[in-house]
């Protein structure tokens, strides 16, 4: 059940925004414990494996992230268009499973470039979000948001460590 | 206030519309979701002074569309996450700003509420359907 704490970073992570902590070394250190333990319980499942589709699917993710991140900033078609055109387009050139983790990767390149002043720190993001798409596999299947939480998931671990950017 | 009362509408409008392409097309999910969200980030922003914001609601209600069929049963069940949505996103729109991901977790957060708060009501329905998974 430990694993089930990765998928909840968001919601930890909005509840400490509310209070301002997010980014203060208190809300750094929490999200980070949570990140470490989740990610430990993830990988000790027995139905973990270290298979190529972690690598496929970091990379799929990663593609989604800077397309969308490109789109919305460089192109200024917004975070919301660019996105829903990143997902339209790869559904049609994608199959299955990759069009999600495509579209997972879209919403990590909806963050700001507030958030994210330079590509490094959300091309690790994009790449996360892959690796935690596999990893939480398990996590609210069937819910809607779920690819849109492991996102977030991702971005808000980067920025924890970078700093937070704004 | 009529900001709220308007976002509210145009979930419930959404939603609805996320749930009959899911249920009378063979589009995937992120087709159904890409395509609402397209519409709303083209069509609301030039309608509505508060376009921006209406968008971010269709397109965190366009997320929590992606439910499967079970978590989502009915059009009641997605206007109920609808209405949700659209709550979490109007008082929360100085949360994690800037994160990608933050609609969401906010449609995630909706469905979960709705799944908690219909257990309650439906305390049947659920023990059934945990019967069917043991």
């Amino acid at each position: 059940m430990l694993h089930y704490l990765m998928i909840c970073i968001p919601l930890l992570g909005a509840a400490l925004d509310i209070f301002d902590v997010l980014f203060t070394p208190l809300g750094r250190l929490i999200i980070l414990a949570a990140a470490l333990v989740g990610l430990v319980a993830a990988v000790r499942r027995p139905s973990f494996s270290l298979c190529p589709q972690l690598a496929r699917s970091a990379l799929i993710s990663l593609a989604g992230a800077v397309l969308t991140f490109v789109l919305s900033t460089q192109l200024n078609l917004g975070a919301v268009v660019a996105s829903a055109l990143v997902g339209l387009v790869g559904a049609q050139v994608l199959q299955g499973q990759d069009q999600v983790v495509l579209y997972l990767g879209a919403f990590v390149g909806m963050s700001s470039t507030l958030r994210f002043p330079s590509l490094a720190p959300l091309i690790v993001a994009g790449l996360l979000g892959g690796c935690l798409f596999e990893l939480t596999d398990e996590c609210w299947v069937g819910v809607g948001g779920r690819l849109g939480t492991i996102a977030a998931t991702a971005v808000v671990i980067v920025l924890v460590i970078t700093g937070g950017g704004l | 206030m009529l900001t709220l009362l308007l976002g509210i509408v145009i979930a419930l409008v959404c939603g609805a519309a996320g749930f009959w392409l899911r249920q009378h097309t063979k589009l995937s999910v992120v087709e159904v979701s890409a395509l609402l969200a397209l519409v709303a980030g083209l069509i609301l922003p030039r309608v509505f002074t508060a376009g921006g914001l209406f968008a971010l609601i269709c397109t965190a209600v366009s997320y929590a569309a992606m439910c499967s069929n079970k978590r989502i049963k009915s059009y009641l069940d997605m206007l109920t996450v609808s209405f949700v949505c659209a709550l979490i996103i109007y008082f929360g729109q100085n949360v994690l700003v800037g994160v990608g991901g933050r609609l969401g977790t906010s449609a995630a957060l909706s469905v979960l509420i709705f799944v908690l708060i219909s257990e309650q009501f439906r305390p049947d329905q659920a023990q059934s359907e945990q019967g069917v998974k043991r």
